[in-house]
């Protein structure tokens, strides 16, 4: 039988390549009352969307490739075409020591909603079906020694302060040790914006079913953007009259030490179902009375369309901007997750998973419901994703009120 | 859950109460009740047959218990009879009689209950999965980190890594054989088995080894609630001039429509450094090649 079946091809001329092609479909309602309705044609809010992907993923000799050409589109607007290297990287080295030179996906952490200590890639986590990651260009040692490792990791070594914290210039330690059922890792980065962070994580399985984690992270330096704060006494009609031309009605606010820790656990039975739940904290995200700032000065920006002398452009952008708030990496500081999946243990290739996030202090919540089918070489998937809140939650602020999303992707 | 020290109350305190109770010694002696009553010259010539008559019992079970790891060990043999090997594996999912999908695995095993598997399917490339013992980690090609998954997780997918990865019995399991029975035409060796870990991936094996040549021929899986999961099939090959398994039919319980065939590719010698089996290796390159 041995000789009957062939292995796949791990071509003996070094080219050893996968290509999968994926087509994903999103598809937005807007929040028809939403307060920044008259922003958001300028916004991709509430915009369908679409994109056609070839991935190319494998060797070339000793250089490890991840390659996408996309296609992608939105409602409203021409579509792009655009080739991205996600990964071209060298692993090499023998024994101990080992060394990666190029572009790699480093993005890791024990959590599954908030990942603490994920301070070089900085994924954006709760994504819809994301993007494949685009690697950080960096030089890398790691070493060995039984069941410890550490490695240092020099990343975007031609940058310093890139366009977001992952393009940042920055040098990593991080270190990993397994005690028995318990595997821990510890993170130590600087760079120009955060200068110190250092944290740690765990990730333990007492019991053949159980499976409980924690992170904690503490940076010398945080970030996060706010509405511009109003003075006390000021007539906010007219401040915010002046600054609805100015695209800093938001500001980066500095933050002295701020901190992120995640607690969670994942049960599984032997029927397939499975339960994570998790809580974490974000001291880098906007606090409640931000949020309510942001909902206040909307509604004076809505109390100043057609009023005479204030352009009503100069509104609607101002609205438009304000709706960049939504793109803090953590939109609140607290966070409660539950997720429920099953995966058919039977191996027809169905799974299926709800996924509730609540906001406590008034964030509000949102449930996504999937499920997805793994055949020889397709994978289809789709969801549903609805927001909720009460009013000026962060959830109910959120233009859009539901998703509806669709994958489907072809392997060979 | 059934774990081995629960089974083994279960069953073992039989041999502990056919030993103890003196209706047992009675009976052992000759069968009548009235001999507890009877003088101290008749209980005196009772006693040294009983005594014997237990021994040979003892004897009986502890040969047996011998049995079990030595059949165990032969029928390892015809699945890998390698310390540390590449075994690569191709599954194939049947819906019916159609092929629903197929996988393809390179699992690398070493001493010590260390396996490295690495998915080669274009659906799965970049993941991998390495198993320490009773502990496991998977790794997903968007994340440059070991997730630690539990043995439960272990058992999902489309066919359980558990069962790709794990080709021995002997280190894992122990147990008692329980009788005789026909699989087929083949004469086997009915073996009770429970898994001396936490880690393993069916706490409990009813195993079939043919009494002549001692393959394996048959095995029911059971979880860990005590719920037979998947029967298992061993189809016998000859590869490069020895007799061994060539293919593993895997037949769900619950949706006996779905067959799973593990087919052993080829198994070759091969041994990787330690650090390969050091988790926060596998997000390195070297392991694809």
């Amino acid at each position: 039988m041995g000789g009957v079946l062939a292995l796949p091809a791990q071509a003996e001329n070094g080219i050893d390549l996968t290509y999968t092609s994926r087509v994903v479909g999103e598809f937005h309602q807007l929040r028809s009352d939403s307060p920044f309705a008259a922003g958001l044609a300028r916004t991709g809010f509430g915009r369908d969307n679409g994109r056609f992907e070839e991935e190319v993923r494998g060797k070339l000799g000793p250089v490890s490739l991840l390659l996408t050409g996309s296609h992608s589109g939105q409602e409203g607007q021409k579509p792009k075409a655009r080739l991205v290297a996600n990964e071209v990287f060298i692993d090499f080295g023998s024994g101990a020591d080992r060394f990666t030179v190029g572009k790699k996906i480093l993005s890791g952490d024990v959590g599954y909603g908030f990942r603490p200590i994920d301070v070089v890639q900085r994924e954006a986590r709760m994504q819809l079906i994301p993007k494949t990651l685009e690697g950080i260009p960096n030089l890398m040692w790691e070493h060995y020694s039984g069941q410890q490792a550490w490695s240092l990791i020099l990343a975007n070594p031609d940058q310093n302060r890139g366009a977001d914290a992952s393009k940042d210039g920055s040098l990593t330690l991080r270190y990993y040790n397994r005690i028995g059922a318990t595997d821990l890792h510890g993170v130590a980065r600087y760079s120009s914006r955060y200068h110190l962070e250092t944290g740690a994580a765990f990730s333990s399985v007492p019991e053949s079913s159980l499976e409980i984690h924690g992170s904690f992270l503490i940076q010398q330096r945080g970030e996060r953007t706010v509405p511009i704060r109003l003075p006390a006494n000021a007539n906010p009609i007219l401040l915010l009259a002046r600054s609805a031309d100015d695209p800093n009605i938001l500001v980066s606010e500095s933050l002295k030490n701020p901190a992120k820790a995640l607690l969670g656990a994942t049960w599984t039975t032997d029927n397939g179902w499975s339960v994570l739940a998790e809580t974490w904290w974000d001291g880098t995200a906007p606090k409640p009375s931000d949020w309510q700032n942001l909902a206040r000065q909307t509604q004076i920006r809505n109390a100043m369309l057609g009023m005479p002398g204030i352009p009503a452009e100069g509104v609607s952008g101002a609205l438009a901007l304000s709706t960049r708030m939504f793109q803090n990496p953590s939109p609140t500081r607290r966070g409660n997750l539950l997720r429920v999946s099953w995966t058919d243990p039977a191996g027809s290739g169905w799974s299926t998973a709800l996924d509730v996030l609540q906001r406590p202090q008034g964030g509000g919540w949102t449930a996504t419901l999937s499920a997805a089918w793994v055949a020889d070489k397709l994978r289809i998937e789709g969801g549903y994703r609805r927001y909720g809140g009460t009013t000026n939650s962060f959830y109910r602020l959120l233009p859009e009120r539901q998703v509806f999303f669709a994958g489907f992707s072809l392997a060979f | 859950m059934c774990n081995f020290k629960t089974y083994c109350a279960a069953r073992l305190p039989r041999w502990a109460v056919l030993a103890s109770s003196p209706i047992s010694l009675i009976c052992l002696g000759r069968c009548d009740p009235s001999a507890l009553h009877s003088n101290r010259s008749r209980r005196f010539f009772e006693v040294p047959k009983t005594v014997f008559l237990l021994a040979a019992l003892l004897v009986s079970a502890t040969s047996f218990a011998a049995d079990v790891k030595t059949l165990l060990k032969q029928a390892d043999e015809y699945r890998l009879n390698l310390e540390s090997a590449r075994v690569d594996t191709e599954v194939r999912v049947f819906k019916g009689d159609a092929l629903d999908k197929t996988r393809l695995y390179t699992v690398y095993i070493k001493p010590e209950r260390r396996s490295l598997v690495v998915f080669r399917s274009p659906v799965e490339r970049g993941q991998k999965m390495l198993m320490l013992g009773d502990d496991f980690w998977l790794v997903m090609p968007s994340s440059a980190r070991p997730l630690r998954i539990t043995p439960m997780q272990k058992l999902l997918g489309d066919a359980s890594t558990g069962d790709v990865a794990t080709l021995t019995w002997s280190g894992d399991y122990d147990g008692k054989i329980v009788g005789e029975e026909k699989v087929g035409d083949i004469v086997c060796h009915k073996l009770d088995i429970v898994g001396q870990r936490k880690g393993v991936s069916y706490p409990r094996i009813v195993l079939y080894v043919a009494k002549n040549g001692s393959f394996p021929v048959k095995a029911e899986l059971y979880v860990a609630s005590d719920k037979l999961a998947k029967m298992a099939e061993f189809k016998m090959g000859n590869v490069d001039g020895r007799k061994q398994v060539t293919t593993m039919i895997l037949t769900d319980h619950l949706q006996k429509d779905r067959r799973t065939e593990v087919h052993y590719l080829s198994r070759s010698a091969k041994t990787l450094s330690d650090e390969y089996y050091n988790p926060a290796f596998l997000v390195r390159a070297e392991i694809d090649n």
